[in-house]
């Protein structure tokens, strides 16, 4: 069976998706350096503990670049819900969590995407927040500057929980769909099942960019 | 060895500033252009080269009688201390011996937890060297049966440096003593600090005095609460994905998805 | 300081008027605190301001500056009429049963001024005692004769009543009360009370008088001599105990001994008419000795290079009648009266009073020098504020010389309380210290004496000069052997009996030091650079300054062991008077001297004055009738102090009488006495320009003109500027704020300050009129401030400070007998910057 290929992302989008990523990655590493006296190990390899705080200050910047690029370009494709065929598909556990027979179709990011996008969006724009003021206490009064605290350390639990979600179904949860991410290619049956409205779409559209048959 | 306190006795300070100086001696504090601002006190507030200064207030009693009313402003080394709790670094620690709250710049790494922490606003950070300052009870002092550099200077005995129970015992005989509103300041909260004061007027009459100082709720909810919940969360996704994977397996297409594909294919 | 810095931890009742121990003696505040902790000792505060020692005191009085003999004029009135007085002290030990000359007038009867005044100058011929045909002074040893001393005190402050006082001072009626019950108590043979001042009483007109009056309250209440009692004269700087004790001052030689003027033409005419004389059978008259202290000290100048007659004549005489003092010698600068001038160690710029007469004095110089640690407003006045320096022709050269802390030495404080300091570190770049550069221009002189020649030559080269060694060819000054010097040789082999036990026989060697004072002699064999330190340094024991013994047998502190103190090492001086006249301590707990009788000699401090229990001599041996003197009549301006008002002053007239001002001080706005710039406000009027009283004073950060402080960035963070205090209603009433700017002028001169708005100075009520007083600190000077020009080279002070001296306010009005400038109440005007 020949396999066909599809072209999904474009290398922007890959870019922005990377760029938060690795940000993201090694915020989380920093923070929980910092967070646990008993990682504190974890800057050794930034030259000692105050590598951690500096490399957690610069990658803030680009995590804050990346998010607002992200937000911008993905916004309207994943940040909005549409009912009703949305709400479908949540119903039927979007084929993951039970056998369904006919998965509800949605639009190019169903809603658990969207779930994820704007758990990303909304507390990455917290944790900005929260951040940028850790950074300047100052400018806030000291019995407000003790929630920050607690906000950043929030955004951090929400955060680094779906993290290892996004981390399942991008990879091992959903073969094949890894490529989209590195290539920028997917195998059109996986495409098909896990965005088929977009597919059809594109199809109809005649955008759909098979770029690939193997034998 | 044993606990030690720091006793300020509001009621023999006569505001010379001795200690004030020997704090920047001792601890090799640089000075600031400062300006008159039309009080005695300066640096008006603590700094980062600035550990401890002395207050200076007018007041007047209800009665009418004019006082002037002098505090010593300076880390009050907290049995609880905030900054301890929060500092992720180790930066701020308890002196095992003497229960003080020292500090090893060395492990500083400016992240300023504890400025926001300090339910008496005591620690202070310093932009050119990315890192905080506050008073250390001159560590490199006790550590080898010195008074700290304050205490040494003061001439009138208004600074005492002394066993636990000896300063709170002093400390209660004082305010008998002195009678009318005078009060201890400092055993009642944060588990009792290390630096009390004597005071002569009731605490609220003293300008900038943190009448109820506590380590903030939010420390206990983020330190207690979240820190924990962010792995155990964390691992339970993992759980749940582990067990999802063996359960339900990966997500692979349906039949139709090739099916389509074919037909498309084939169109 | 009549007792010591420790002892005041001894005192039951501390009276802080005219001065701010708190913030300018901070560690005598230890042993006062000492004293409030463990004896529950009272303080009483009294000043214009509230200041940081009244933050401490039980209870604080205010009162107008310049009206303290008013208010302790009152106090006197009310411990005579409660009787409060140490009966026993007063009548054996004060001259309250003297019989005055009945032909004496007192300022009551006599228009408010003592009789004999003349020309602005007292003839004292009424102020003395009657008689009998053998010289021995009258007495009435039931204080009722109404021409006996007591009665004439009482008479005199009869007119000091409460109501009267309180118009003057401005001090509520039942605060005065209060303060006076207080220290009253002290009266009793077991009670101490002292009085601390410092600037606060002697910068006034009437500055010797204000002392005087605490002198006869101290007096009357018997607290003079005993542990815990005494004056404290808290001297403003470390050493200035020990430089007035070496002669710093124009008229007095070291050792107190009077400068001879132009009319004592030998030395035995200077002897003559110098050594006082009594007819008092019991009494010692210690100045009878005064000839072996002048002779001593002229051996210590020429050794034997002259005779002792030759000595005393090469000495320079002042001219009959002439004051050399500092308002005089600026004022004879600005005349162009001298080419040269040395500023050692000082700031005349910043220092002396109405600074602009100074810094245009110091312009008319042909030569200055200035020896200082730093360049200072002294030595760069030309360029200052409102200078021309195109204008001036003083050449000015700079000497750095090293600090305190960069040589050795002794200081003497004011306890009297000789000190050794070791030198610290060495000195820096390229200063010497004063000896070295002193030695050097002596040497050059001498050679030019020696080659040249001039008038009176010989004063020169003959003069001793073994304080040190060359090292290579450098002269260095050895402060050790100038101690050797001060305390005095025997030039001869000389075999003495002991002046103190009759029929012991003493031999000396020639180069020995003299044990003590006793020891010196009239004839020439023996030298002392300073009769009152001889006995400091030791043949055996070595430099007693150096010593640092701890043992206090006594528990009074008087810690006799450490280091050394003048005279004979006796702490506290007039301790005779500590005893009954049978040798019992009036209070046996705070025994300062106790009679052995087994051993037949003092134990405690060493005996001052005191014969052995039961002779009946009179302790006050200093005083030539062998007691205190509540009727003085030593003094320029009266024998009793009497209130007259500040030269400037809010007042149109003094409420006692008709006279305003001291009628005995020299009036620099007279004609042909002063210059054209020794103005003042409306002297004899108020002057609307000027409304408010200021007084300057110290803060605890800084020193002096800070003419080494404001270089330390420390103290100038904590202080950095000049500023102005003053009450909320003044405030008001001028629209200024906490913080703003504010010009504060007087008819000499403005200066810039910070408002320090405050209801700590609160506006007095003066006879029905609100009056104001405002205070400014006169450490400050242009030379530490950031915007002013500096040259390549000049040093930048790491903090700035802000403002200029106080002084360019200050009058150039001296008090009657010391000239000190009355700086303490002068008239000024406060505006917000920018306001005319």
């Amino acid at each position: 069976m020949k396999k066909q290929i599809v072209v999904v992302t474009s290398g922007y989008e890959r870019f922005v998706h990377w760029l938060m990523a690795i940000s993201c990655l090694l915020l989380c590493y920093t923070g929980l350096g910092m967070m646990y006296k008993e990682l504190n190990f974890f800057g050794a390899i930034f030259g000692g503990l105050k590598g951690l705080k500096t490399v957690h200050d610069i990658c803030a910047v680009f995590f804050a670049v990346g998010l607002l690029l992200a937000i911008q370009m993905w916004w309207k494709e994943a940040g909005v819900f549409v009912f009703p065929e949305d709400w479908e598909w949540i119903k039927a556990g979007g084929d993951y969590l039970w056998h369904v027979d006919h998965v509800p179709e949605t639009g190019k990011y169903n809603p658990g995407q969207k779930m994820f996008f704007l758990t990303v969006a909304l507390c990455g724009l917290l944790m900005i927040c929260t951040g940028f003021f850790m950074w300047f206490p100052h400018y806030l009064p000291a019995n407000l500057m003790d929630w920050v605290y607690v906000l950043h350390v929030l955004g951090f639990v929400v955060i680094f929980a779906f993290f290892f979600v996004h981390l399942y179904l991008g990879t091992i949860g959903n073969p094949g769909s890894v490529s989209a991410m590195f290539s920028g290619k997917m195998e059109l049956p996986v495409l098909r099942m896990l965005h088929p409205k977009w597919v059809k779409e594109m199809e109809h559209e005649g955008k759909l960019m098979i770029v690939e048959d193997k034998k | 060895m044993s606990e030690k306190i720091k006793l300020y006795d509001a009621s023999k300070c006569t505001a010379c500033r001795g200690c004030q100086l020997a704090c920047k001696q001792w601890n090799a504090l640089k000075a600031g252009q400062t300006e008159h601002k039309g009080t005695y006190q300066n640096p008006p507030t603590l700094q980062p080269n600035t550990y401890m200064i002395i207050h200076f207030q007018d007041y007047v009693a209800p009665e009418g009688d004019v006082r002037w009313l002098f505090r010593k402003e300076a880390c009050m080394h907290c049995t609880k201390a905030a900054c301890v709790t929060v500092c992720p670094s180790g930066a701020l620690y308890y002196n095992k011996e003497f229960k003080t709250v020292g500090m090893d710049r060395e492990k500083c790494i400016g992240c300023k937890e504890c400025v926001s922490a300090c339910p008496f606003e005591v620690p202070r950070y310093d932009k050119e060297t990315e890192k905080v300052y506050k008073c250390d009870m001159c560590e490199t002092r006790i550590t080898n049966n010195m008074n700290p550099a304050c205490v040494k200077a003061c001439p009138t005995g208004a600074l005492k440096w002394l066993d636990k129970d000896e300063a709170l015992k002093i400390a209660e005989g004082r305010v008998q003593q002195l009678g009318g509103d005078a009060n201890v300041y400092g055993d009642k909260f944060v588990g009792g600090t290390h630096l009390m004061y004597v005071l002569k007027e009731k605490m609220d009459v003293y300008d900038g005095i943190k009448k109820d100082p506590k380590v903030p709720q939010s420390i206990f909810v983020w330190k207690n609460l979240l820190k924990p919940l962010s792995l155990l969360a964390a691992g339970g996704v993992i759980g749940a994905e582990l067990i999802h994977y063996m359960i339900r397996g990966p997500h692979k297409p349906h039949p139709e998805h090739y099916e389509e594909a074919k037909k498309q294919g084939g169109a | 300081m009549t007792n010591h810095w420790n002892d005041f931890k001894n005192a039951d009742v501390f009276l802080i008027m005219g001065s701010n121990p708190a913030s300018n003696h901070p560690v005598s505040f230890k042993w006062i605190q000492d004293a409030v902790e463990r004896r529950g000792a009272k303080i009483i505060c009294v000043d214009p301001r509230f200041t940081q020692s009244a933050s401490r005191a039980h209870l604080y009085a205010p009162l107008r500056s310049g009206t303290d003999i008013a208010f302790l004029g009152g106090m006197i009135k009310y411990i005579l009429e409660k009787q409060l007085y140490h009966l026993d002290y007063v009548l054996n030990y004060t001259n309250a049963s003297f019989l005055v000359n009945p032909a004496f007038k007192l300022p009551g009867q006599n228009g408010g001024v003592f009789s004999g005044l003349k020309d602005g100058k007292y003839e004292k011929d009424t102020w003395t005692y009657q008689t009998g045909a053998d010289g021995v002074i009258k007495k009435d040893k039931t204080l009722q004769d109404p021409n006996c001393v007591f009665q004439l005190l009482k008479k005199h402050y009869s007119r000091y009543t409460p109501e009267l006082v309180s118009r003057i001072t401005g001090t509520p009626k039942e605060k005065l009360i209060e303060v006076y019950k207080l220290y009253g108590s002290t009266g009793k043979p077991n009670k101490a009370g002292v009085e601390l001042y410092a600037m606060g009483w002697t910068q006034h007109t009437v500055g010797v008088q204000n002392i005087r009056a605490m002198c006869i309250v101290q007096l009357l209440l018997g607290n003079m001599g005993i542990a815990g009692g005494g004056i404290a004269a808290m001297r403003g700087e470390s050493n200035v105990q020990g430089s007035t004790d070496h002669g710093l001052l124009f008229h007095i030689w070291p050792g107190y001994l009077s400068v001879p003027t132009g009319a004592l033409t030998t030395l035995a005419l200077y002897n003559e008419k110098q050594t006082p004389k009594t007819k008092e059978k019991d009494s010692l008259n210690w100045w009878k000795n005064k000839p072996k202290y002048v002779a001593s000290f002229l051996r210590s100048m020429y050794g034997k290079n002259m005779t002792l007659d030759e000595s005393y004549n090469a000495l320079p005489k002042i001219d009959d009648g002439a004051n050399y003092s500092w308002l005089m010698i600026f004022d004879q600068m600005y005349k162009e009266k001298f080419t040269g001038f040395f500023a050692w160690g000082m700031n005349p710029a910043c220092s002396g009073a109405h600074s602009n007469k100074v810094r245009q004095a110091l312009g008319k110089l042909d030569w200055m020098v200035n020896v200082n640690l730093f360049d200072n407003e002294t030595g760069s006045f030309w360029r200052g504020p409102g200078m021309d320096s195109a204008k001036i022709k003083t050449e000015v050269f700079m000497l750095p010389c090293a600090s305190s802390v960069e040589k050795e030495g002794s200081i003497a404080n004011s306890g009297r309380l000789q000190q050794w300091r070791y030198k610290a570190i060495p000195y820096y770049g390229d200063s010497k210290p004063d000896g070295d550069i002193m030695s050097e221009i002596f040497f050059k002189v001498r050679d030019l004496y020696a080659k040249q020649g001039g008038p009176n030559a010989a004063a020169i080269t003959k003069l001793t000069w073994p304080y040190g060694k060359y090292i290579g060819k450098e002269f260095h000054y050895e402060p050790r052997k100038v101690a050797a010097e001060i305390n005095g040789y025997f030039l001869e082999d000389k075999k003495m009996e002991n002046p103190t036990k009759k029929g012991e026989f003493k031999e000396f060697k020639k180069g020995d030091l003299v044990p003590t004072f006793a020891w010196l002699q009239d004839d020439g064999s023996t030298s002392s650079g300073c009769w009152v330190y001889c006995g400091s340094v030791d043949k055996e024991k070595g430099i007693l300054p150096m010593r640092r013994g701890q043992a206090d047998p006594t528990g009074l502190g008087l810690y006799s062991e450490w280091a050394w103190c003048w005279p004979l090492n006796r702490r506290i001086i007039y301790n005779g008077a500590s005893v009954d006249l049978s040798g019992k301590p009036w209070d046996p707990s705070r025994a300062v001297i106790k009679w052995d009788a087994k051993e037949e000699k003092w134990k405690g401090d060493v005996p001052d004055g005191v014969g052995n229990p039961g002779k009946g001599r009179p302790p006050f041996i200093m005083k030539p009738d062998g007691v205190a003197s509540l009727f003085g009549p030593g003094l320029a301006d009266g024998p009793f102090p009497e209130h007259y008002e500040p030269l400037e002053c809010p007042v149109e007239r003094n409420l006692l009488s008709p006279q305003k001002n001291n009628p005995a001080i020299k009036r620099f706005d007279k004609k042909g006495v002063g210059s054209d710039l020794d103005k003042y406000s409306g002297v004899a009027s108020c002057d609307p320009r000027f409304p408010f009283i200021c007084a300057t004073y110290r803060v605890s950060e800084h020193w002096q003109t800070g003419v080494l402080t404001r270089w330390c960035p420390w103290l100038a963070e904590m202080q950095p500027g000049m500023f102005v205090e003053m009450s909320e209603e003044l405030a008001k009433m001028r629209g200024i704020k906490t913080g703003d700017k504010c010009t504060v002028s007087s008819a000499r001169g403005e200066v810039e300050c910070t408002a320090i708005v405050t209801p700590r100075f609160k506006p007095f009520e003066i006879d029905g009129n609100t009056i104001h007083e405002v205070g400014i600190p006169w450490h400050f000077g242009w030379i530490t401030t950031k915007d002013r020009t500096y040259n390549s080279g000049d040093k930048k002070a790491e903090v700035f400070t802000t403002g200029d001296s106080a002084n360019l306010v200050t009058p150039t009005i001296g008090d009657a007998n010391t000239m000190i400038p009355e700086s303490k109440a002068f008239m000024v005007n406060v505006v917000k910057k920018g306001v005319k």
